[in-house]
């Protein structure tokens, strides 16, 4: 009896101490790297490769062979120099994937910081790992509401290590209320919004459109939240032709809005600005609509007209997008400018942060940055919640010159240092 | 002719049982040997493992081909954040709670289903999937088509030290896959196994011999769905967030769990098994070529249902005449 009892115990006391020594384990490897000729930096980088939402990471080769070179001669952190890897991950457009592969960045490659792009199907899932790990964080390419509020942010507190920039909603419906502040439209709009995050959050009675379009004497005709990938908009286009709208806004995926766009002209529905969010974005969504894809307008994030530089080697706006315009022979798009300022901003850490192996000051670098990148200047300080900065937004229209269509940007009133380059014309 | 016994061990089966017990020792104490992405692969691995395995038992002996099973991982993902959420239940509790709500609401689905033969069937079930879909969609308190987080501080409550929460997550997807497993071989072992057998063999001819085909069809679906919860509801603990397209995805949840099952052996226990290694070694070595994984993926689909239509199990049982989980009967005769 006493036999088993002692044993017991020596396996107890074993298994403690392996525990103890496994626990352990990851502390003295980053003792030693820390003191290792040459450590190495790892980045994780999570965005939708494949899929629906391919579209936002078409450029990320181009940006990232940028980077690469620029980073090759490792980055500065108190006098030591450290090789920087950067490990890229495919979301698949899918978040149960983007969830995955953020976990398996963090837990496996054992990234230092985790960065993540493009929609909250993607920043959302990614920084939702990060949290739980405190594994610091830094995303971009959605707008804040959806990133915050969509993971039950609440402003007094915020989030432990996740830190995101970009816009919001109330920028786009300033930039949208400018956009249609034309003497020739009746302020009569109709809105088209989507059950999904985007959508929810632009439609939401208190945080999204409604409000701010009454308050500037615009009546708004929302039909209610419609399912993506939508075969009929009837009811919709039937509900805005007999409240007179003369305007149509939403934030819609590019298969959606085509289908509203070619039964509305089947059905005779005329708005004389079409202003939406998202659908808009991409040079190739625009040329599918044909000879109906002239006049459109949408939110301009980022264009190769933005007076703005790279804090990294000095390329301006207009030379990164004839890069990458030269590079592949496609149009510029917008996540462009976003995925380039994201690595400025990792390298502007890197620089600042106190102790590299800590990644308390890492979140400390990070929630100290102000910085200013190729879209404009990066701050955590002054966000409108904690952990969100802000990026200037101006709104443009797709304007037709010779054979191929320039998003031409046409207000200016939220970010005045961006040059305007035309004027909106109405739809005929 | 009295003297003949029924048999159903075999000398193979005897060793696999040794074996199973020795390798599930090992895997109980992982955390102590693996590493913290190891143990997070195997969390993943052992939910397929058990979806794999259900879906087996519904389609290869039961006869129920669904393709709507996503209907009861997304309904058990959304049991987990309700219940943690609003009701503060602990995660790991919420877990067998939601598989038990998930059995519960299969039993007035099934007999509408049960109406619906063959490709109709598989069509209704995913037409109940997509009804959840957007039922769920529509409930703005779980964040309605945008999806919610779990909340860092429910995962962190399940226990404050780091190794022993991971350990218990990690434990508790082992204790789904093994509390599949054994309910399926102690099914098939059952006097509802031989019915399960004469059933997928022809539905006519059983019920000509007194099988309750019905009862017995209704008792599978409604446990399986139950434990399709509970897994479902571990799933998404880990992925800590929900969106009504993520979690009644057909594509994680039912084209990759019939990929497993097709090129392990439908129709077989080990089937789904080496179905799951086979599917995770393609995943953790071709993942990163993007589309192309997934036409491999296809590739490899189409070649093992023309070349080996049951399977790399069937292949191999078929060169050894291996039956590592005793479910059949051989009758004995005294020589």
């Amino acid at each position: 009896m006493a036999d088993t009892i002692r044993t017991g115990l020596t396996r107890r006391t074993f298994l403690k101490s392996t525990a103890a020594t496994a626990l352990a384990t990851p502390a003295i490897l980053h003792f030693t790297r820390a003191y290792a000729q040459n450590p190495t930096l790892k980045l994780g980088y999570v965005s939708p490769k494949t899929g629906p939402l391919a579209g936002f990471a078409e450029a990320d080769d181009y940006v990232l062979d940028g980077i690469r070179k620029v980073f090759a001669g490792g980055l500065e952190n108190n006098g030591k120099n450290w090789a920087v890897e950067i490990i890229v991950r495919d979301s698949q457009s899918n978040p149960n994937r983007a969830a995955e592969v953020a976990s398996e960045l963090i837990l496996k490659d054992e990234v230092d910081i985790l960065l993540g792009a493009a929609t909250p199907d993607t920043t959302n899932p990614v920084a939702d790992q990060a949290e739980v790990n405190g594994t610091p964080c830094i995303t971009t390419d959605c707008p804040w509401q959806p990133y915050f509020f969509g993971r039950g942010g609440n402003p007094a507190e915020g989030f432990e290590s996740t830190y995101h920039f970009f816009w919001g909603l109330e920028d786009v419906i300033a930039n949208f209320l400018a956009l249609w502040d034309h003497p020739g439209v009746e302020k009569k709009v109709g809105g088209l919004f989507p059950n999904d995050a985007d959508g929810n959050a632009w439609g939401d009675a208190e945080l999204g459109f409604p409000k701010p379009l009454a308050a500037a004497g615009f009546t708004l005709t929302d039909p209610g939240r419609y399912q993506p990938l939508s075969d009929d908009f009837t009811a919709q286009i039937t509900a805005f032709k007999s409240a007179g709208a003369e305007i149509t806004t939403g934030v819609m995926i590019p298969p959606d809005f085509g289908t509203f766009w070619a039964q509305a002209a089947q059905q005779g529905f005329k708005p004389k600005i079409v202003t939406i969010g998202k659908a808009l974005l991409f040079p190739s969504a625009i040329e599918a609509l044909g000879e109906r894809g002239n006049g459109l307008s949408t939110e301009i994030w980022w264009s190769p007209n933005h007076p703005f530089v790279s804090s990294l080697d000095g390329t301006t706006a207009k030379a990164l997008a004839d890069g990458y315009v030269s590079a592949t022979g496609k149009p510029w798009t917008q996540p462009i400018g976003f995925r380039h300022a994201l690595f400025e901003v990792v390298s502007d850490v890197v620089k600042r942060a106190a102790d590299m192996e800590d990644s308390e000051a890492i979140i400390e670098a990070i929630a100290g940055t102000s910085l200013k990148t190729i879209v404009g200047t990066v701050d955590w300080s002054k966000g409108p919640v904690k952990n969100v900065s802000k990026t200037p937004l101006v709104g443009g229209q797709w304007q037709k010159q010779g054979d191929k269509f320039e998003l031409v940007i046409t207000t200016n009133t939220q970010a005045p240092e961006i040059p305007v380059g035309g004027e909106l014309a109405l739809l005929g | 002719m009295a003297g003949f016994s029924i048999q159903r061990s075999t000398r193979t089966s005897r060793a696999t049982a040794l074996v199973a017990l020795l390798v599930l020792a090992a895997l109980v104490a992982a955390p102590w040997w693996a590493g913290r992405a190891d143990l997070r692969l195997l969390g993943e691995i052992f939910s397929f493992l058990a979806l794999a395995t259900l879906w087996n038992l519904l389609a290869g002996y039961t006869g129920l081909v669904s393709v709507g099973q996503q209907a009861y991982v997304g309904f058990g993902g959304y049991a987990l954040f309700a219940l943690a959420m609003f009701l503060g239940v602990h995660p790991l509790l919420a877990i067998v709670i939601a598989g038990i709500a998930g059995a519960l609401i299969a039993i007035p689905i099934a007999p509408l289903l049960f109406r619906l033969q063959g490709a109709y069937f598989a069509i209704g079930t995913w037409v109940l999937a997509e009804v959840f879909r957007l039922s769920f969609a529509q409930v703005s308190a779980l964040g309605g088509g945008s999806g919610a987080s779990l909340p860092a501080g429910v995962v962190t409550g399940i226990a404050s030290e780091r190794f022993v929460r991971e350990a218990m997550i990690y434990w508790t997807a082992l204790a789904i896959a093994v509390a599949a497993l054994a309910f399926v071989i102690l099914l098939l072992r059952s006097r509802t196994g031989l019915a399960l057998t004469a059933l997928r063999d022809s539905e006519i001819a059983s019920e000509s011999l007194g099988i309750g085909i019905w009862r017995t069809k209704l008792a599978v679906y409604v446990s399986v769905a139950g434990l399709t919860s509970a897994t479902g509801a571990f799933i998404f603990l880990q992925k800590l967030r929900i969106s009504p397209d993520a979690a009644f995805s057909v594509n994680d949840w039912t084209a990759y769990v019939i990929f497993i099952a097709v090129i392990g052996g439908i129709g077989t226990i080990e089937g789904p098994i080496i179905g799951t290694i086979l599917f995770f070694l393609l995943r953790e070595t071709l993942a990163d070529l993007g589309t192309t994984y997934l036409m491999i993926l296809g590739a490899v689909a189409i070649l093992v249902m023309l070349r080996a239509p049951k399977g790399v199990w069937g292949i191999i049982a078929e060169r050894t005449g291996w039956s590592l989980v005793p479910i059949r009967r051989r009758v004995v005769f005294p020589q």
